[in-house]
């Protein structure tokens, strides 16, 4: 393998890169959010400077299914999302994610810095109810319900693809090979080629179990204020850094 | 969080890094190491310039794990490729596959490892030493070697210096736009090895072809034979030993 193969190549392992080159589409992409209040001094130790968390100390407990996802395959997410202020102007830093497929993770982690671990999140309907799970080491960590459908959600599905095209953000570490800071930035992405399918409020209750390698009761519930859930085609491209932590701070 | 403590992560997420600061020790670390000739030409499509063929010998490997720091339990299996670097005898770690976050994760972000999530078991079954490997769900690897025929051996300098040698890893990181961040091949040398218990004896292995676990890949033309290893090792930070994008 030569030179010009080795930087062609899009990931590692070289015999069978992880994750293509982006832009990723995913199609059917289904979504459950539990928005609740937590404690406003525990959630300004979960965001970094220099993103300000919202004022209304919120929290967006996430499950996605993703059947069709371009590069990935099929999987299932489940995280915690802090809507936050970054000079003013407002942006999703992604807090905890977790999910039970390699290549979005490596992806995640590698290009975005999407804070990515290894587990066993569910999202389905039973019986009346859409029900979120996440099993992290065997254990349930997190469990998410949903009345069905109880009413569309004002605005719609052109509402609902607006509001997602707002900036997310993640902190992207990777150590050098001596364990030392080779990057370490703020990493911002828009999606692009929404397309909501449908989008739905309904009467939602979360369960957060305290575990130390999965510590999304870490930021605990105060009040829920309710769940969203919505179905929608989108497409992940590259992002930009919005800071670097080596280089700015 | 502010700034100075962001830099001081070990690594992501922020509420919980997925791995601690190295070095890392292994305890009751134990190997089913299967040599075996393959094609030539593979070997040299697999490695990556500047690493030079040495022969057409490589080995798979099952690696029981059930005591790493920072790491957990875990199982691993991995392709590995003789080769030489500036006349060095070296090992290059062509895939590794792995049932855990903390080590993929850390492995393929220190010291570029090539991890991929995969479902590795390495047991004693009745008379015999087996590794199995399941990659989405499909089992793509069995080794089998029999169970310690040469008890009693107390020299092993041989497995001293095949665990002394160096490991090369083609190390690829992107940047957020997608061009490459990080391509370089490390050097890796596990330190204060102690080896418990060595053991060489007939084997045999079946690789099954899988396009996302591609060991078959290098096909197995002949086995050579199997050694079993049991050791305590520590796996320290790495080295630059060339770098494409010439930093």
């Amino acid at each position: 393998m030569n030179v010009e193969q080795i930087l062609q190549l899009p990931s590692m392992p070289a015999a069978s890169p992880s994750y293509p080159m982006g832009p990723y589409r995913f199609i059917d992409r289904e979504f459950m959010i539990v928005t609740y209040e937590t404690d406003p001094d525990l959630l300004r130790q979960a965001v970094p400077e220099p993103l300000e968390p919202n004022p209304d100390n919120q929290v967006l407990y996430e499950w996605i299914r993703m059947p069709d996802s371009s590069g990935f395959g099929d999987y299932t997410e489940s995280g915690v999302v802090i809507p936050c202020q970054l000079n003013r102007e407002p942006i999703n830093y992604t807090a905890q994610m977790y999910l039970d497929d390699e290549p979005p993770i490596s992806a995640g982690r590698e290009i975005w810095g999407f804070p990515k671990k290894y587990a066993h999140p569910k999202l389905e309907v039973r019986s009346d109810t859409l029900t979120g799970t996440l099993e992290y080491a065997g254990q349930l960590v997190a469990m998410g319900t949903m009345a069905y459908k109880h009413r569309s959600a004002p605005g719609g599905v052109e509402a609902q693809a607006k509001g997602m095209t707002r900036t997310s953000c993640n902190l992207k570490i990777i150590p050098d090979v001596d364990g030392s800071p080779k990057i370490c930035q703020l990493v911002g992405y828009n999606l692009t080629d929404i397309t909501v399918k449908g989008v739905w409020l309904s009467p939602a209750r979360l369960h957060l179990i305290p575990h130390v390698n999965a510590p999304a009761a870490d930021l605990p519930i105060k009040r829920i204020l309710g769940g969203k859930h919505f179905i929608s085609d989108l497409t992940l491209p590259h992002g930009r850094v919005l800071f670097d932590y080596l280089k700015d701070a | 969080m502010n700034k100075k403590d962001v830099i001081a992560l070990p690594s992501m997420p922020l509420q919980s890094p997925t791995y601690p600061r190295g070095p890392y020790r292994f305890f009751n670390r134990q190997y089913l190491v299967i040599g075996y000739k393959t094609d030539e030409s593979a070997i040299r499509a697999h490695l990556p310039e500047p690493l030079e063929p040495v022969g057409d010998m490589v080995s798979v490997q099952w690696l029981d794990l059930p005591d790493g720091e920072g790491f957990g339990a875990y199982s691993a299996t991995a392709q590995i490729i003789p080769c030489a670097f500036k006349g060095e005898q070296c090992s290059f770690v062509c895939q590794m596959y792995v049932d855990n976050t903390p080590p993929l994760a850390g492995g393929r972000e220190i010291w570029g490892y090539p991890m991929k999530f995969g479902k590795s078991l390495l047991k004693v079954e009745g008379d015999t030493l087996t590794g199995t490997l399941h990659y989405a769900d499909q089992q793509i690897a069995v080794g089998s070697m029999v169970y310690k025929h040469d008890a009693f051996r107390k020299d092993y300098s041989k497995e001293h210096e095949l665990l002394r040698r160096t490991q090369i890893t083609l190390k690829l990181i992107p940047d957020i736009d997608g061009r490459p961040a990080i391509a370089q091949l490390v050097g890796i040398n596990f330190a204060d090895v102690n080896i418990k218990g060595a053991w060489s004896g007939a084997a045999r292995l079946e690789l099954v072809p899988a396009v996302n676990c591609p060991l078959a890949d290098l096909p197995v033309k002949k086995v050579i034979g199997g050694l079993q290893l049991v050791t305590d090792m520590t796996l320290p930070y790495g080295r630059v030993l060339h770098d494409y994008l010439g930093r």
